[in-house]
Parts: structure tokens; sequence; C-alpha cells
């Protein structure tokens, strides 16, 4: 199971990046997604308990680790904030350049 | 009593920011202020002088504090012969420099009042206005600086004085900002300088990681130490390169004559009588410990002698007053330099006369060509002339200090002259340099006699442009001018030259104790043995005096021929500036190589960031070790082990779907069924996620999932649909192979690195045993993760939440400007504000409703968005309220309520949504969100509780309610995180679903 793992959260990495270096600024903003998924179940992954019930007080037998979830419950709502502002330059960008291509984004070189 | 002159020197330039930037005491006259500020100095000066007799016993005061005790550095402050006598000049001279500076910033037609017209002068001093308490400010910054290089008792403190000279230089050179000498001069200086100062600090950690001890006594101590070790040429040459660039040796000198943009009194202080000597003071203060070999006698006679010379050979050629005075200042800087070389009592007797004479005679000719500049608007000796009957009283003073500067009898210049020739005929010196030192310094000599009569009697006495050749005199031809308007200058502005003058006759004539001692005081700290001066003029018929009066005689003949001399062509190759503009040059070209490499494009950038970033986590996670045997056998003995039951395969199943899902967002063309496929990629980590099993965190992803389809979805409406079809289009297109080979192997590196992380994870937590156990009775909530959230961890949660408002009001003002120009141009006419009105008063919708991007929406989705709403508000509270017992927390609500609500958006379109959800004000939510944690976490400290520490808010105040009911702080912080995802959620819809079609 931990290969199969490794290798999908590799893989959505992967692909998170492909889509983050493409030209077209959208696909771009949903590579940036795909990669903070990936992340996300790296370390909820990286537990130190396999569990097989839920974290809840009552339950009984090997419970998941409680503190990765608790990290990336917080972190996947971050994610979102963080998103939205990429979003919003890649607006700004796009009005500011009247493009959706980002190699037409011009006044960075000399 | 050591800090007092430093203390009293920054008190004066506080007194001098007060009196820049305070409004109200801005506009003090300078003339008052010049007398006001002078005060610092003159309290200095007082200070140093009051310890002048123990000083002149060659005792040495030392003051020291630790500054960082960890390297040994101390801020310490020394003070002895030498030290007094750069002391004394720079508290001096500044004093004079200040009051006199107080008149130079006076306009001229408010003195006289009838010279406003057609007076190119008036109009520029005019626009110096009250505001030119900046300089004063600067100056006394410089003063403060060069005080505590001079008084520095160790190396450390005296590099950050340095520097601090160099700076506030820096600040005066460039201080006529808006002109563009001014601006490139003052950059030569810090480029030339600052260079030097870097120079300067590695030769001094050198010494100091030889002496032992960055403190200046030490240093001194260990002289042969210092000459014996193997670093000696490297230190030597160093701290030489430090001190030939401040002192404007050659080839450093020509960043001298480019500070001349600096105001009159800046340059009459700074760059003739205290900074440009720090260099010179430097190399004497260092001269115990460091000199006495021949390295150090070569490097110095010769820079010092071709500087010496080098500078008077180019001054003669000068016409701008100012230039004149500072390539004779690059001279005698040379001599001094030369001086401090020469190994005999009688250099180092020479270098204190010389350090002194100079800063008097020079200081006094730069005030009197600042009074001319001021009083006639003009500097360029070509142009005037004649001025004695005019101003007879600057006439004398410049005359008196001009005989000084050409080294005539009774003047303290002459003695200058005359200790100079002794020193370089000092028997001990080989014999090449005994002819050759003695030959520079009468051709010197000479050429100095010819600019300084030339300085006086061409502007005082003869006619304008008298003395030049007419190749050089050009078009400008000032005979043809009328008369300048000169007047006498005011008598506060004399007295800084007439004292100045007046010293440097008295001190000769006179030869008060007092000085003989502070010169014997100085030249025996520097030499580091008794030296015995005196001040004798005239000590019998001897080879100095001869070589003087040939001097005289030379410098007579040349001043009679200064005009054919001056129309020698091409006598000015000695340009160090061409290398100085190639060395820029050069510089931008390197720069250039590295621009080119900056192709401008984002990807490319991203590219780049990534592969060296990839390369960090391999080189340093030492990644190939995964291979080495441990870890990839035992994760698959794992994989074989392990029951490969219903739930992995249902595991494998999400993540292959995720997977795939991810996948189809490459390849599909159009961009919203690409953010369809992500939703549907995301949902699936949900399920993956829901498995492990941890529901609160799958909840939460899948809400924040959906939410982000819809931000994503409205964020792709305010594209322009043409903008969009052009960027779907570029699925192909160049770098795509790269692209797939960077991603390919950013995969592969982070498989790796997952398989790393799972076959050495640690397999016993320490922390969540603790919160399993303490969930329930410390917190009373069975939800383990809902307790490290809200409870635990809850001064995290706090900032985490303060966080994602940021976000939402970053984008809500990022958009907000970026269409604020259209705004205004939106702004609804009278009309339609009413008819607005009363749409309000209807709560139905118009029949035309259309959706978000024009869609028209069917009426059953429509009440769909009606029922969804006020169900997501029970559902929200549901969560709130039970979200300790079970799945569901403040972040599902307020993300479930954010859906609802972007959901009004998407059906009923931006206006109608706005309007009819106007009571949820994004701010407000917010702000109250963020209260209510602090007030919850706070409060229980005033009930007996703790700060940020689980509370029963019911219990405490006795509230009644229902059986198994309470107010917690944990349910306070469900209730504040909904409010402000709610509100951030609501920023963030509301300016990416803002409508906007004439972006196209």
């Amino acid at each position: 199971m931990e290969i199969i793992k490794a290798i999908s959260i590799g893989a959505l990495f992967g692909i998170g990046l492909y889509q983050l270096l493409r030209r077209n600024v959208i696909r771009s903003a949903i590579g940036l997604s795909i990669i903070s998924n990936a992340v996300n179940l790296f370390l909820l992954s990286i537990g130190a308990y396999d569990g097989v019930v839920k974290a809840y007080a009552k339950a009984i037998g090997q419970r998941s680790d409680a503190l990765p979830q608790a990290l990336i419950l917080t972190a996947i709502v971050i994610s979102l904030g963080g998103f939205a502002f990429v979003l919003a330059l890649l607006y700004v960008i796009a009005a500011r350049y009247r493009t959706g291509d980002s190699d037409e984004v011009k006044g960075l070189s000399h | 009593m050591l800090t007092v002159p430093i203390f009293a020197c920054l008190i004066g330039a506080s007194a001098g920011a007060a009196f820049t930037f305070i409004p109200r005491i801005r506009s003090i006259a300078p003339r008052a202020l010049g007398w006001l500020l002078a005060i610092a100095p003159g309290t200095a000066f007082v200070a140093i002088a009051s310890q002048f007799p123990r000083v002149v016993e060659g005792e040495a005061l030392t003051w020291r504090t630790p500054w960082l005790p960890a390297l040994g550095i101390e801020f310490a402050f020394y003070l002895d012969g030498l030290s007094a006598l750069f002391g004394l000049i720079v508290t001096g001279i500044g004093a004079l420099v200040l009051i006199y500076a107080g008149y130079y910033f006076t306009p001229k037609h408010a003195e006289s009042g009838a010279e406003l017209l057609g007076d190119a002068s008036a109009a520029v001093h005019a626009s110096h206005s009250s505001t030119d308490a900046r300089f004063f400010l600067y100056v006394l910054l410089f003063m403060t600086s060069m005080l505590g290089l001079v008084l520095a008792g160790d190396v450390i403190t005296l590099f950050l004085f340095w520097e601090g000279t160099s700076i506030t230089s820096f600040l005066l050179i460039a201080y006529k900002t808006k002109d563009e000498e001014a601006r490139s001069g003052a950059f030569k200086a810090l480029f030339v300088t600052g260079g030097g100062g870097i120079a300067l600090l590695a030769g001094l950690l050198f010494a100091s990681a030889i002496s032992g001890s960055t403190d200046l006594t030490a240093i001194l101590r260990n002289g042969d130490a210092l000459r014996s070790d193997a670093w000696y040429p490297v230190m030597l040459g160093l701290i030489a390169f430090g001190a030939f660039t401040k002192s404007a040796q050659a080839p450093f000198h020509f960043w001298l004559p480019g500070a001349m943009t600096a105001p009159t009194p800046a340059s009459a202080y700074l760059h003739s009588a205290t900074m440009v000597k720090a260099g010179i003071y430097l190399m004497a203060r260092l001269h115990p410990a460091l000199g006495n070999t021949p390295m150090w006698f070569w490097l110095l006679i010769v820079t010092g002698g071709a500087t010496m010379l080098v500078g008077a050979i180019i001054g003669l050629r000068q016409s701008d007053l100012k230039s004149i005075l500072a390539y004779s200042t690059v001279s005698q800087l040379g001599a001094l330099m030369m001086l401090t070389g020469e190994e005999a009592p009688s250099a180092f007797k020479a270098l204190a006369i010389g350090v002194l004479a100079h800063a008097l005679y020079k200081g006094a000719l730069f005030m009197i060509v600042g009074i001319v500049d001021h009083e006639t608007g003009v500097r360029d000796l070509r142009r005037l002339g004649n001025l004695w009957r005019a101003m007879p009283w600057t006439f004398l003073v410049c005359g008196i200090a001009a005989l000084s500067m050409a080294g005539l009898p009774p003047l303290f210049g002459f003695l200058a002259k005359e200790t100079l020739l002794a020193a370089g005929l000092e028997d001990a010196l080989p014999l090449l340099t005994r002819i050759v030192l003695p030959t520079i310094t009468v051709l010197t000599g000479a050429l100095m006699l010819a600019q300084a009569a030339s300085l006086t009697l061409d502007t005082f006495v003869t006619r304008p442009g008298a003395g030049w050749p007419a190749s050089r005199l050009g078009t400008d031809d000032a005979r043809d001018k009328p008369d300048l308007h000169a007047h006498e200058a005011p008598a506060g502005m004399l007295l800084g030259p007439a004292l100045l003058a007046g010293l440097s006759l008295a001190i000769s004539v006179l030869q008060p104790e007092a000085i003989v001692s502070l010169l014997a005081g100085a030249a025996t700290a520097a030499y580091g043995a008794k030296v015995k001066v005196s001040l004798a003029l005239f000590h019998g018929i001897n080879l100095p005096l001869i070589l003087s009066s040939i001097a005289i005689t030379l410098g007579v003949v040349s001043f009679a021929l200064r005009s054919p001399i001056r129309g020698i062509p091409g006598a000015a190759a000695l340009n160090m500036n061409l290398l100085y503009d190639r060395v820029l040059r050069g510089l931008d070209g390197a720069a250039g190589i590295a621009t080119r490499t900056q192709a401008g494009r984002i990807r490319a950038y991203l590219a780049v960031i990534l592969t060296a970033l990839f390369a960090l986590v391999i080189v340093f996670g030492e990644l190939w070790r995964v291979f080495d045997g441990a870890v990839l056998p035992d994760a698959s003995r794992r994989l074989l082990d392990e029951p490969f039951g219903l739930q992995s395969a249902l595991r494998a199943f999400g993540l292959l779907l995720a997977v795939a899902a991810s996948f189809v967002s490459i390849v599909i063309r159009r961009d919203l069924l690409a953010i369809i496929a992500l939703g549907s990629s995301g949902l699936a980590v949900a399920v993956v996620i829901a498995l492990e099993p941890s529901p609160d965190v799958a909840l939460v992803q899948a809400v924040v999932d959906t939410l982000t389809l819809v931000v994503l979805v409205l964020a792709l409406s305010r594209l322009p649909r043409a903008q969009r079809e052009r960027a779907e289009g570029l699925n192909g297109g160049d770098g795509q192979k790269r692209n797939a080979l960077l991603a390919v192997a950013g995969g592969a590196m982070v498989t790796v690195l997952c398989l790393y992380a799972f076959a050495s994870r640690p397999r016993a937590s320490l922390v969540t045993p603790y919160y399993e156990q303490n969930a329930k009775p410390l917190t009373g909530a069975a939800d383990i993760v809902g307790a490290i959230v809200v409870d635990f961890r809850g001064f995290d949660t706090m900032i985490e939440i303060t966080v994602f408002s940021m976000a939402g009001i970053g984008v809500f003002s990022l958009l907000r400007y970026a269409m604020k120009k259209r705004e205004t141009e939106h702004l609804p006419a009278q009309g339609e504000v009413e008819l607005k009105v009363k749409d309000r008063q209807s709560w139905l919708m118009p029949a035309t409703i259309r959706g978000i991007d024009g869609v028209r929406t069917s009426p059953f989705v429509r009440a769909l968005g009606y029922v969804a709403l006020p169900l997501a508000f029970v559902l929200a509270i549901v969560q709130m309220v039970y979200g300790h017992d079970q799945p569901g927390d403040g972040f599902t609500a307020g993300v479930t309520l954010s859906l609802g609500v972007g959901f009004w958006y998407v059906v009923f379109g931006y206006d109608e949504a706005k309007r009819h959800l106007r009571f949820l004000r994004p701010g407000l939510l917010i702000g109250v969100g963020i209260l209510t944690v602090m007030a919850g976490s706070t409060a229980p400290v005033f009930l007996g509780g703790g700060f940020f520490s689980p509370f029963d808010f019911s219990a405490a105040l006795g509230l009644p309610l229902p059986e198994g009911f309470y107010i917690s702080t944990s349910f306070l912080f469900e209730l504040a995180i909904a409010l402000v995802v709610l509100g951030a959620v609501i920023f963030i819809i509301d300016t990416l679903g803002h409508p906007e079609r004439d972006l196209e």
C-alpha cells in the first residue's frame, strides 16, 4: 500500500508541476491546487499510526494519528485562501497584459 | 570624559535633525542656526582641549565599553597626541564651518536687498530657502563620525566611524540632489572610498587576528608580531588601499575634484581639512605597529610623491576655483602620505606641522572661494577679476592664506614646506630618494606658489581673463561681460576664514607653547618615539632654505608664464576619470551578461527555480540512499506482508481516481472541463482521506474542494472569452518537452521522498498519545482532531484564521485596486439608485435573472438556490454545536455557509446575489469572528480559568441550559472560525464574481 501511495503522490505532484509550468494561467492555477492536494496527502500519510478506526475518544482499536490530521485540516483551508489570492494575482496579470498566456507577460526582461 | 566630544556632536546632530524635520522650527534663519549649532563642536573642542595637559605628557586616555563581548569587540575611545591634534582640527574648524555655512545659505538678496535683477546667484541661492537645516544635519553627522574615527580605540569602532564619514560625505556631495553632476560625483566618491573601506576592514581584521585583539593599544603593542607575520604584505596592502582611496592618493585621486559639487562649506570641511586626512591619520596611527619596513617605505613614498606632483601639475590648469583647491589638496595629501612613509623623527614633525598648516590655510581658502561664489555667483577664474575694490577684507584674508599655501615666510605654510624639505634630505634615507624627493618637493612648491598667486591675484587684482591663453577662454569671453556686482561679505561670514588665516600667521610668528607641545605630542604618537618640535623660522643658511628659495623663484617664474603653460595641449592626460568610466562600463557589461540569462518568461524562471530546488533536495536530502538497500526492500516487504483487504483496495482505487482525474485536467482542452476534472480529483483525495480514516479532514477537503471549484469558475468567468480561448489553444507550444521532463523528474523525486519518509517514519508518536488521553478529560471533546484544532493548538488556529482573513482581504483589495478606474465609470445615475431601492422592497426576483457569465438558469436550479442557503445555515450550526463529538468543525461550517452563498452568486448572478445578501458584510464577519476568539480566549482568565484553555462559560455564569448543552471556549472558537471563513470567502467570491466584460 505504501508503494502505491508513494507513487500516487509522486504522480499527483508531477501532474501538478506540469500544469503549473504551462502557458495558460488557468492551468497554472489548477496545477497549484493539485500540488497542494499531493502535499496534504503526503503529510497525512506520514502519521505514526496506520489507524483502522477514526481518532475519537470512544473508538476502540488502533486509532489513526490525530496530529497530522489536525495540521492538514487547517492547511487545507489556508491553501484555499492562498489559492484565491493567486487567482486574484492571475486576474490582475490578465487584465494588465490582456492575456491569459504567461509568456506574453512583458516587462520582466531587460 | 572621552565620550563628551562625541556626545556633544551627536546632540548637535540631533538638533540639526530637529530643525530639518520639525516643520514649526524649520523656518529658523540659517545664520541663527549656524551660530546655535556651532555650540556642539565648540563644546567638543573645549572638552578635548581640557584633556590637553595630560595628553602632551605622552599619556593616552582610554574609555571602553563591551560591544560584542562574544567576539571580543569593544566600543572604545582613545586619546593621545595624534588624536588630540586631529580632534581639535575637526571640532575647531567644524564650529567655524557651521557659523560660516549659516551665512553661506542665507540668500544674497536678504543681505543687500538690491541685487535681485540680472544676478544668477541670487536665484540659485534663493532656491536654497530655509530648509537648509538638512545641510547642518549632514555636517554634524559627519563631524560625529570624523571625531569618532580619530578618537576610536578599537579598530572595529574605527571602521564604523570610517564608513560613517564616507556615507555623510556622499550625502553632502550629492546635496543638490537635482544636479546630475552632483549625483555622479557623490556616487564616484562613495564607490572609491567605499571600496577602500571594505579593503580596510579586511586589513584591520588581519591585524586584529594576528595581534589577538581588536583593541588599538594591543595592536600598537604587537608591532613586531605584525611586521614579521607572513600575511603582513596583504594586510598592509589592504589597509593602505583603504587609506589611499580615502585620502585621494594617485591613482584614486579623481574622486576628490568630483566631490566639489558639495556646498562650499562642506568642501572646506570634509574635502580639505578633515575627511581626506583620515587616510593620513590611519597610516600615522598604525605607523608604530606596521611601519618601519621596506614595503611600508616604498609604498607610501612612491604613492605620496606621485600624488604630490600629479595634483600640483593638474591643479595649475584648472579654471574653476574649487577645482584648483581640490587638486592642490590632492598634492598636499600626497606630501603628507610621503612623510608618513619616511622613517625619521623630522618626517613626523613635518607631518604634524603639515596637517595643521594645510587645514588652516586650505580651510580659509575654500571659505574665501565660497564667499566669492556667494557674492558674485561666479567661480570661474577666467571671468573673475578686479574684486579687491569691492571686497577688500576678503582680499586681505585670501592673501594671507594664499601666502601660507605658497609657502612664503613668515607664514605657517613656509614652515611646513621647510620641514618637508628637511625630512626629504634626511641622511637615513636611500640616496635615490634623497635626490628625487626634494626635487619633487621643489617642483610642487613652485607650482603651489603659482597657483596660490593666480588664485588670489587673478580673482582680486588683474582684469578678467588675464593669465589665460586665448585658446582656453573660448567663446564665453568674460572680458565682454559687464562687471560683476560684488559686495563685501558680512563680517560673520569672514570670521571663519579670517580666524584660520590669522592662525596661519600667528602660529609661526608667536610660536605659542601650546601649539608646539600639541604638534610634538602628535608627532611622537605617530612616530612611536619622542619627537622634538620647534617652530623657529630661521635655522641659518642651510640646504632646505636654499631649495626653498629655488622653489620660490621657480614659482614666481611659472606664475608669470601661467598663460602659456595653461595653453599646452594634452597635459591633462593623467585622467583617471576615463579609467573609472571604463571600470563602471565593465561592471555594467558583466551585469548585462547576467541579465541576458533572464528570458523574461515566468515559466522559464519557475523551471529554473524548481530545478534548483530539486537539486537541493536530492543533494542535501541524500535521496540516493533510498536505493542503498534498507529502505526499498523494507517497503516492498511490507507491501507483500500487508493484507490487501477491502480497505486497501478502496484506497488504491481512490488514489487511482485522483491521479486519473488530475491527468484528465492536463489533456482536456477546455478550461472549464479541466476545472471540473480538478474538482473530481480533489473529491477522490477526500475519499482517500476518509478511508484513512479521518472523517473530519475528509469533510473539510470535500467542501473546500467544491469551493475551490466555485472560485475557479468565478475567476474563469472574469477573464474575457477571447483571451480564454486564445489561452486554451496554447496547449502545444514550446517548452512542453522540458516541462514534461521536469514534471517526471519532480514526480519521481517526490515518490522517492515519500518512500523514504514512509519507511523511516517513527512508529511511536511522542505527542499524539497525550492528545488521545487528554482530549476528553481536559476539553470534553470526543473528537481528538477537533480538540487539537480548537483547544490544544488554539493559538495556532487563531493565527491561521487571521491569515485566511488576510487572504480574503488581500484578494478584495488587489482586485478593487485593479478595477478602481472602471468602478468610478460605472457609478449609477440617480434614477438607477431609486429603482434599486424600490426593487429591494420585493423579495421576488425579476423574471429575467441571469446566472454567472450571463447563463440563463432554470427555475428548478433557482428554487434549489433558495433552499440551499437556509439549509447551509442549519448544517453549519449543527456542525458547530456537535463538532466536538462528531465530524465537522468551524472550518467545515464556514465553508459550507460559503458554498451556499457561492451558489447564489452562480445561480442568480452578481447583482441579485449581492442585493439580497447584503446583510452578509464580510468585514463585519471577520471583525466579529476575530474579536470573538480573543474575547473567548481571554475571558476565562478573569473567570478563574486560563488563557486559551478550555472553559465552560455556561457553568461559570450559571446559565440555565438544557441538559447536555454547554457554552465552552471551543464552541466560541468554532463560531469564530466559521464567521471568519465566511467573511473571507465572501470577500473572495464578491470580488472574483464581480461582473466585468469590457476587458477585451
